[in-house]
């Protein structure tokens, strides 16, 4: 069932709550946004009081983190408001500290938040996808048109995380003064936002202000927009993002998604015709053969004999095999000098 | 690249077990908070709506970016009696019963 439609909701209406599960330490407060109800996965804003510590450790789930108010020590580093962070589950953070207290947005994106004290990372870690950035000093604004059709002028963004295989995104977006959209839109993936600053509008719910959020399920209208002094969020979405706009404000989502089906039969006759046909209608889903094709690692006692341009030594599964008798053994020197004669 | 260890499997703790049931019964009562308040603020958004249709039939209604295109009123659509004006939907699809493209509710 995931997560339900939460908006508007407004965080500023609700108290922080101490933090109680194991591994946070005392000093942490939070105020729930919106849970998974199958996973708990959740957002929370995060209140750390000044003078909290919390040890070296990872958490099990994949989280995303910004800082809205104040400052954040990781290990030795100072991080200020925009600073944002994602990190892969298993990932072992330093300690974490804040001598004077910070806000903070907190988004587990698998799992419930969890702490396991540790200074090395798990070893299923994807360690390759962490990545931290002061998205306020060390971005610059884009234009919004990130999908096609597009947002009009005036909402911009900064893309801070970005999933190639859903096409999922996390990205800071604001409006400036007197921005406006005159459309209704829904999109085939499930959206998150959360006023860092400002307010903006919306037909169906009115304003969302400073620490206003929401999380709002595939195939929900919204829209039109407005911000008449400007505002800034964290925005994501699930999957790939795409503008569905059109007039209709009483359209239900079923009516929604009927429509996203028809337009992708409009512009994908091929796919669509390949995905719904009878002989190839697969129950569970369909099968991405990059998933599941042999590959050369998984195979065991892989010859390197066969398996290479007929070399002994083969670089491509990753790692080195030392053949004493090999004339291509590492055990030598390598210059390679190449003479090239380029003429132009 | 994959994103295959998005989590890593480990069993619940109860003490988080009981932590997460407590916080899916405070967003249930959040849910009908907010669903209350949608409803409630209905003879508003009816409002809105028509100056947004006055706005797309003389202004231009957003096609793209900022490509705009005004819409004939014949082209409006219309609320019919047995619609309601529901903008808060639990799980989406999963919570509309409409039927879907020629099937039975």
């Amino acid at each position: 069932m995931a997560r339900p439609h939460i908006e508007p909701f407004c965080d500023r209406d609700t108290h922080f709550k101490p933090m109680r599960l194991l591994g946070f330490g005392t000093g942490m407060h939070y105020k729930m946004l919106s849970m998974d109800v199958d996973t708990g996965a959740c957002s929370m804003t995060v209140q750390f009081d000044g003078g909290y510590k919390r040890s070296p450790g990872f958490s099990w789930s994949e989280y995303e983190l910004i800082v809205i108010e104040g400052e954040l020590k990781v290990g030795d580093r100072v991080c200020r408001k925009g600073h944002y962070f994602y990190v892969p589950a298993g990932y072992a953070m330093p300690e974490i500290s804040s001598d004077q207290g910070c806000l903070l947005l907190y988004m587990y994106n698998t799992g419930e938040p969890s702490h396991e004290e540790a200074t090395t990372h798990h070893a299923s870690t994807q360690t390759q996808l962490y990545h931290d950035v002061d998205s306020y000093m060390d971005l610059s604004w884009a234009m919004g048109n990130v999908a096609k059709p597009s947002v009009a002028t005036g909402c911009m963004i900064k893309l801070l995380n970005y999933n190639p295989n859903s096409f999922a995104m996390t990205f800071l977006y604001c409006m400036t003064p007197n921005f406006y959209q005159d459309n209704i839109s829904y999109h085939d993936c499930a959206e998150e936002s959360y006023h860092l600053w400002g307010t903006s509008w919306m037909m169906q719910f009115g304003d969302v202000p400073t620490g206003g959020y929401f999380w709002r399920p595939a195939y929900i209208n919204h829209g039109a927009f407005a911000s008449e002094y400007g505002c800034i969020a964290l925005g994501r979405v699930d999957s790939k993002l795409f503008n569905h706009f059109h007039y209709n404000p009483w359209s239900t989502p079923v009516e929604n998604a009927d429509r996203s089906e028809a337009r992708l039969l409009a512009r994908d006759p091929l796919l669509y015709h390949w995905a719904f046909s009878q002989d190839h209608n697969h129950p569970h889903s369909p099968k991405d053969f990059e998933l599941t094709m042999p590959r050369r690692a998984n195979e065991e006692g892989h010859d390197t004999e066969h398996k290479s341009d007929g070399h002994r030594h083969d670089h491509w599964h990753g790692h080195h095999h030392h053949d004493e008798e090999s004339p291509h053994t590492h055990d030598h020197s390598h210059d390679h000098s190449h003479d090239h004669d380029h003429q132009h | 690249m994959t994103f295959k260890n998005l989590y890593i499997e480990h069993e619940r703790s109860s003490e988080a077990e009981d932590w997460v049931k407590e916080e899916i019964a405070e967003q249930e009562a959040r849910f009908a908070e907010i669903e209350a308040s949608m409803e409630a603020l209905a003879p508003t958004r009816e409002k809105w709506y028509q100056e947004f249709f006055d706005r797309i039939k003389t202004n231009g209604f957003n096609l793209d970016g900022d490509d705009k295109m005004p819409i004939p009123d014949a082209d409006l659509p219309i609320k019919t009696a047995d619609r309601k004006d529901q903008v808060v939907w639990k799980y989406g699809v999963d919570s509309d019963d409409t039927p879907r493209n020629g099937q039975e509710a």
